[in-house]
């Protein structure tokens, strides 16, 4: 069939849209394949350096004394403190200097042998210093090695330049040193929850090794030292940058031979099929299926030499430092009889060895492949929705649609351009966050594994089931009920009540000072206006804190007026009902001015010879006001009161102000809650989730309310 | 209440429950002036023992000091960084009312006289924005904005979440002045051969003078007012902004009153004036916006 159109040419549009959509499938595969492998050389590095710290601990688990009480515990689970400094040269490299510099080491060594491991009594701190001292001369790589005593908060030994002369190890740490010291303990807690979990059956949830990568490319690795199954240290080292970390170069020519091929094989059919719209379209849905099966095949061959390749390293790595370690424990003198355990030196954070390395020290291949084919799956299911998105975009291109676009955008550029840096701003800026908020909620995302890619984080419905399947709301005691107040329904309840109460109170008083304001012939109107308004022209932040200072409990005037009057001084804050009084007090005096001003301008509008007639007509005071003032207050106080429904549902600042939800969140809002699962606990996904619940809570309601308010105006007409 | 009738209700109970309100409403903010002039930090004026009698109990609940200084406004200045925390709030309020004044103007005035595909959507797509509860948008922002952009306590980044408030209620306002503009203006322009800049920038624009001022000194009090996205986004003391700053007085264990009384007069006053004189277009455009949404 022969288009009859001739200006919009099919085979054109094909071949464009075959040729944009071949673009953006390996275009995009091609990035992704290369931050892949820019990823895995950089874990590779964090891994290498792992593994030197795993010898590290290894190395000085031996070096342990033999009386329990002694300081030796640091090597025992040592994991993956390690840096990634140390490339394969290096590794290699060291054989010559270590004579070099064993030769001159050596001796001192020996000497401190005869004095120190020989008897072996005197100073067990000693020892590990040596061990350590030993094994930084024969890593060159290695910047610093830090070992931390929790017994007595010391340094046990250090090989950072900085801990020289007066700074020397052994010494106490000092106050400035308080974040090495926490990061010890939070290593520790990590242990412990682990091992918790881990006799409950679960994975292990928190890192037991802290990798940090410093600003010059090195990392600072650092992980907890056992003695008798209780973490009693730290161990750190800093590794200088490591050069396998750089991605190797980029192989375009498939890429490129995927993209053009196809595009010049549609250009020969295009030939023989001339303008038939279906045939095209099947030609090119084919030839790009071909060109992205292809480019796909390529890309996991490569991804699976890069795998190889760098497991072929890790695992050189191993036996490297097997052969260093093996060589300082014999000179050591510390030449255990029982072999080293190189397969348990390439753990993860949770220090959970990865298997890759066997006992022996070589490459487990049966593990690798297995991972390798793991590997291959993820890549085909990005793949597979590349070529989804390709299509879309081919067939957008192919039928036209692209082209009418782009008419339009031609035809009201002007419109457009006006339009763009705004659109762009919030696009960028609220859209995107909005839905990447929303991704957010179906993850565990917290402060340390937001920077992992959305898949490995993802837990699905876990947050939203978590929040809305506990009804465990209040339980019964023998004092009666008591009520968990980090509940999302007592919360929620907790917000209705404070959003109904707060908009009754300053409707009320809104309407009852606007009818007053509106009395004619008043005195003094002008500067009652004024003044009643301030407490809409204060800033909420400043009214909040100096109410939250009023409310307070011995030195706030309420309770001291309370005491002229005869009454005891109250705890505003330790107890839900007189916290509730306290943030209703404080929100009412906010509220009521905005109630009132807009109350007042409406009730200046009517006209005043409807109440003339109305009098002629015998109507009483009390039939006036229903049949004329509260009708005419209805159209400016019902936007009104549906957003001041809205400021008080979400009112932030005076509950985080004032009651900051005391006592122990009984008079938490979902928002303020909301936020401090997010910025006090850090828990981002499970913040997400409460705050998707509270925005489909604000949208029913305002469907609910739209409608509601068209029905009421419909009946009104 | 009933006007045609006046005369024949007494005017005072009017004036003596109006006398009480604005008793309770003053009584707040003249602890406020007390505290900032008492020279002292405490929150009480004076020291109660439990045996005091009803003279000294009235006393402690009267606002006024026992003697006037200016102490703690020097020391506020002199001794804290609260001259820094102002100039951290009017760089982040000017910049974002520039920026978002500027963005809203032009996507505002194509919105009132361009009609074009996807002008509903993208006028919607403000409205509904502003529907994003705040603690949500937060949430990606704070990682978009620190984590990924580096932008913790800078200027740039909590401007930039201003802007994206800002934005939206500025459009609305600003369209609904633009639609006030008759056309033939423009249209005589265009004949004469004005460019479309020279007509938005050189005729609309000056046209459209009062919206602007008006929508820019709302954004500008919204920034200067703003306390939580300027807490959560501003870690180092440094860059705290004014609101910060008056809590890290008051806050946690800390209880610098006077520093907080004084400091809010400073911060405050200025924005109250400009607000008791704005009041009346913030009420005409809200409830407009509500109407419309």
């Amino acid at each position: 069939m022969r288009s009859l159109v001739r200006p919009p040419s099919h085979r054109r549009r094909f071949l464009i849209g075959l040729a944009c959509a071949l673009f953006f499938g390996i275009g995009v595969g091609l990035a992704l394949l290369i931050a892949a492998r820019t990823a895995e050389r950089h874990q590779l590095a964090a891994r290498e350096a792992v593994v030197t710290l795993s010898a590290l601990s290894e190395l000085l688990d031996r070096v342990e004394a033999p009386p329990p009480a002694a300081e030796g515990g640091l090597g025992d689970e040592l994991s993956a403190l390690g840096e990634t400094g140390e490339p394969e040269a290096p590794a290699a490299e060291p054989a010559p200097p270590q004579e070099e510099e064993g030769g001159m080491g050596l001796g001192d060594e020996l000497a401190a042998l005869e004095g120190g491991a020989e008897t072996a009594q005197p100073e067990p701190g000693e020892a590990v210093r040596r061990a350590v001292a030993r094994f930084a001369t024969e890593h060159p790589e290695l910047r610093s090695i830090r070992v931390v005593t929790f017994e007595g908060i010391r340094l046990e030994a250090s090989t950072d330049p900085a801990d020289t002369d007066a700074r020397a190890a052994p010494r106490r740490l000092e106050r400035e040193e308080k974040d090495v010291y926490d990061l010890g303990q939070r290593l520790r807690a990590a242990v412990e929850e682990n091992r918790e979990t881990k006799a409950d059956g679960g994975a292990p949830v928190s890192e037991e090794i802290s990798i940090r990568e410093l600003p010059d490319g090195g990392f600072s690795v650092a992980g907890p030292v056992e003695r008798g199954g209780a973490v009693a240290g730290m161990v750190q080292i800093r590794v200088a940058p490591n050069p396998v970390v750089k991605p190797p170069a980029p192989a375009w020519l498939p890429a490129l031979l995927a993209w053009l091929a196809p595009v010049a094989v549609l250009v020969l059919l295009g030939l023989v099929l001339g303008e038939r719209r279906t045939l095209l379209a099947a030609a090119a849905l084919v030839l790009l299926a071909a060109g992205l099966f292809g480019f796909s095949r390529w890309a996991l061959g490569v991804q699976e030499a890069e795998r190889r390749d760098t497991a072929r390293q890790l695992a050189a790595h191993v036996n490297a430092q097997q052969k260093t370690t093996g060589h300082l424990l014999a000179e050591l003198g510390l030449g255990g009889a029982s072999p080293l355990h190189p397969e348990r030196w390439d753990v993860d954070v949770y220090r959970v060895p990865r298997e890759l390395v066997t006992a022996k020290g070589t490459l487990d291949e049966g593990r690798l492949g297995e991972q390798i084919r793991l590997d291959a799956g993820r890549l085909t299911r990005s793949v597979a929705v590349l070529a989804v998105l390709a299509l879309a975009l081919l067939a957008f291109v192919g039928f036209g649609a692209a082209a009418a676009v782009g008419r339009n955008l031609v035809y009201y550029r002007v419109a457009y351009a006006y339009t763009l840096p705004g659109i762009l701003a919030m696009i960028l800026l609220s859209f995107f966050p909005f839905f990447y908020g929303i991704v957010l909620s179906f993850t565990n995302a917290n402060i340390y594994n937001s920077n992992k890619s959305i898949t490995d984080i993802w837990v699905g419905l876990d947050n939203f089931i978590s929040i809305l399947s506990d009804f465990s709301i209040a339980r019964s005691t023998p004092d009666g009920l008591v009520f968990n107040y980090q509940n999302f329904y007592w919360t929620l309840g907790f917000n209705v009540v404070w959003t109904i109460a707060n908009v009754a109170i300053g409707v009320t008083l809104g309407l009852i000072l606007a009818l007053m304001l509106n009395t004619r012939g008043l005195a003094f109107r002008p500067i009652y206006r004024v003044l009643l308004i301030l407490p809409w022209a204060v800033p909420t932040y400043i009214t909040a804190l100096i109410f939250k200072g009023m409310f307070h409990q011995q030195f706030g005037v309420i309770n001291q007026i309370r005491q002229i009057v005869g009454l005891d001084p109250v705890a505003w804050f330790n107890g839900p009902l007189t916290s509730f009084a306290a943030v209703l007090t404080t929100n009412g005096y906010l509220s009521f001015s905005f109630m009132m001003v807009v109350s007042l301008g409406a009730l200046q509008s009517i006209p005043s010879d409807l109440y003339e007639a109305a009098k002629v007509d015998g109507a009483s005071r009390w039939q006036q006001f229903r049949a004329i003032t509260l009708p005419s207050l209805r159209p400016a106080l019902v936007p009104a009161i549906i957003l001041s429904v809205i400021w008080t549902f979400n009112q932030f600042n005076v509950i985080f102000l004032v009651s900051a939800g005391e006592p122990a969140g009984a008079t938490e809002i979902l928002i303020t809650q909301g936020y401090r699962m997010a910025f006090e606990q850090y828990r981002y996904g499970y913040a997400a989730a409460y705050s998707m619940v509270i925005f489909v809570i604000l949208l029913a309601y305002g469907i609910f309310q739209n409608r509601a308010t068209r029905a009421t105006e419909a009946i009104g007409e | 209440m009933n006007r045609k009738r006046s005369g024949e209700l007494p005017h005072w109970p009017l004036h003596l429950f109006l006398l009480l309100m604005v008793v309770i409403t003053l009584y707040p903010l003249s602890w406020v002036l007390t505290i900032a002039f008492s020279g002292g930090q405490s929150l009480a004026i004076s020291n109660l023992q439990p045996g005091a009698g009803l003279s000294e109990r009235l006393r402690a609940i009267t606002p006024w000091p026992e003697h006037f200084s200016a102490s703690n406004f020097q020391s506020l200045f002199a001794d804290q960084p609260f001259a820094r925390w102002l100039l951290n709030s009017a760089v982040v309020a000017a910049a974002t009312t520039f920026l978002g004044v500027f963005l809203a103007s032009t996507a505002a005035y194509a919105f009132s006289r361009f009609r074009f595909p996807g002008r509903r959507a993208g006028l919607m797509s403000f409205l509904v924005s502003q529907m994003f509860p705040g603690v949500l948008m937060m949430i990606p922002l704070y990682i978009i904005i620190v984590q990924w952009l580096g932008l913790g306590s800078s200027y740039i980044g909590l401007v930039l979440v201003y802007t994206v408030t800002a934005i939206p209620f500025c459009v609305w306002m600003m369209k609904g002045y633009f639609d006030t503009i008759p056309r033939e203006l423009e249209e005589s322009a265009l004949i004469d051969g004005a460019s479309q800049a020279m007509i938005f920038f050189r005729i609309v624009l000056p046209l459209a003078k009062p919206a602007v001022a008006v929508t820019a000194l709302f954004s500008f009090m919204t920034a200067w007012n703003e306390f939580i996205q300027a807490a959560t986004f501003m870690n180092k003391e440094e860059m705290y902004t004014a609101p910060v700053g008056l809590r890290f007085f008051v806050g946690g264990y800390s209880q610098q009153w006077g520093y907080f009384a004084a400091g809010s007069i400073v911060a405050a006053i200025p924005i109250m004036i400009l607000f008791m004189f704005l009041q009346k277009y913030l009420v005409s455009g809200l409830t407009a916006g509500a109407v419309k949404g």
